[in-house]
């Protein structure tokens, strides 16, 4: 969910940009983190650990603890509470160390 | 803390556990380590973690072929229930020049001697083992498929372990202050927390083993260096040997975590007891490490530190007696490569302690080797 309305804050959206999560067709906002547009379309599960694959989400928010990695346009490791969202994004969760190509 | 024991060792790394390890094993269990930090805390818990047998050396060759052997073996030997990652994918020794490939050729031809498994191969079959390998940035290549990776940590825990369950004592957190001696005899070794009477007494203090020496007034052929290495975020596995060369002075490996450690050595180090990091070993690193295996760039360094290489004179370990003084041993000099050798530095040295006969000849590796003047220098490290 997103907040539309607040007492104090305002929140401008920029364009709105349209992509790619495990095949399901998503829409976010120019301006926000790939991790934060999954967060408002309800998804909270980012991948799995790789030894246990235990679901993995959203933990430090600073581009630290790599618990939000995920595979983007094909690039595995992604921190996405960093990465900006763009355009035709293909966003995968990701279940291993990653594999780098 | 016991204040008198047979034998008094100096130094709770790799050596200095493999050691008592062994003596224990003999039957000879009055044995005192002692650590001035926590086991492990010195070069081994600092080193590359690889194991080879590629050397220019015959000593060093049969050595590294023996410890491996016991490598294979050390999880059921040492009764372990822990993870000692041993992986045995090989390591890829690069050349750069038709010079150094010939070089190879003729390492190659005494390993294969002495029944090590290496061969001399060429750049196409290089680049099957190691697909992401530069083609532009080697020359030819050899490889042991047999060489590998062991988890430093855990293997000290395995040898603690064991020693420990047979009766030997460990004193972490107690540092040597001195060594008592009387006519020429070892009598008592002074620690942070008390003093035990002993006549027997191991060096095998990896960096610090030039101070213990001068403890008893000896002025070891030895000296330390910082050598840096770091490691990167782990990733599926991708790198099946570690990747060497010495003239382009790095090494590189995949752990079985999926992390990359990798290290070089820097032609200006000065000798001394800092392991420092430093900026210009992550500027030189990741310049020769994008050179060679370009797709490591992509890659996140989480952790730099640097450890000590215990040089000696020909690169090669210093074992046993000496002669100024009765009951001091050296386990010394391993030149970045202790952890490696452990298995036979504790077999030697108990066997030279409790006058067994030796698992494999070291008569070359004694110290006396530097006054009669005939070294074989070691060429093959980094």
């Amino acid at each position: 969910m997103r907040i539309s309305s607040h007492p104090i804050l305002k929140f401008n959206r920029d364009k709105e940009l349209s992509f790619i999560f495990d095949g399901r067709k998503l829409v976010g906002y120019e301006g926000e983190t790939i991790a934060a547009a999954l967060h408002a379309n309800n998804i909270k599960v980012l991948g799995h650990s790789s030894v246990k694959h235990r679901p993995r989400g959203f933990y430090c928010a600073i581009g630290n603890c790599t618990s939000c990695n995920m595979i983007v346009n094909d690039e595995p490791n992604v921190r996405t509470c960093i990465t900006l969202l763009e355009d035709g994004m293909v966003v995968k969760t990701q279940s291993n160390k990653g594999e780098l190509k | 803390m016991k204040n008198n024991a047979k034998v008094v060792i100096i130094g709770g790394g790799i050596s200095g556990v493999a050691i008592a390890y062994n003596l224990a094993k003999m039957g000879e269990t009055d044995v005192i380590v002692l650590e001035k930090d926590h086991l492990a805390s010195g070069a081994t818990g600092r080193c590359g973690a690889g194991i080879r047998q590629q050397w220019g050396t015959k000593m060093n060759c049969l050595m590294a072929k023996k410890s491996i052997e016991f490598f294979e073996t050390a999880k059921e030997e040492l009764d372990y229930d822990g993870d000692l990652q041993f992986k045995q994918k090989g390591y890829l020794l690069v050349s750069s020049t038709k010079e150094e490939d010939k070089e190879f050729e003729q390492n190659v031809i005494l390993q294969n001697k002495i029944g090590i498994p290496a061969r001399k191969i060429t750049k196409k079959e290089a680049l099957k083992i190691v697909p992401h390998l530069n083609p532009d940035a080697f020359y030819g290549a050899a490889f042991c498929p047999t060489d590998g990776h062991l988890n430093p940590f855990t293997t000290t825990d395995a040898f603690y372990k064991a020693a420990k369950r047979m009766g030997i004592t460990f004193y972490t957190q107690t540092e040597v202050l001195d060594i008592k001696t009387k006519n020429k005899k070892i009598t008592e070794v002074i620690t942070t927390n008390g003093s035990i009477k002993t006549e027997t007494v191991v060096n095998a203090a990896g960096g610090h083993s030039y101070n213990i020496g001068q403890m008893v007034g000896l002025d070891l052929p030895v000296y330390s260096e910082n050598h840096e290495i770091l490691v990167t975020e782990a990733v599926e596995q991708m790198q099946g040997p570690m990747v060497i060369s010495f003239s382009q002075n790095f090494y590189c490996q995949q752990t079985p975590h999926g992390s990359f450690i990798m290290g070089r050595g820097e032609p200006d180090k000065k000798p001394g007891l800092n392991v420092e990091s430093t900026h210009l070993f992550l500027d030189r690193m990741s310049k020769t490490i994008t050179k060679i295996l370009p797709k490591i760039g992509e890659l996140r360094l989480v952790r730099q530190w640097g450890g000590l290489y215990n040089i000696s004179p020909d690169h090669q370990p210093i074992y046993g007696p000496v002669k100024e003084v009765k009951g001091f041993y050296l386990a010394i000099g391993f030149s970045g490569h202790g952890f490696m050798f452990a298995p036979v530095t504790g077999m030697i040295i108990a066997e030279m302690i409790l006058k067994k006969p030796f698992s494999i000849d070291i008569s070359g590796l004694t110290i006396d080797r530097f006054e009669k003047g005939n070294i074989t220098i070691e060429g093959n490290v980094v």
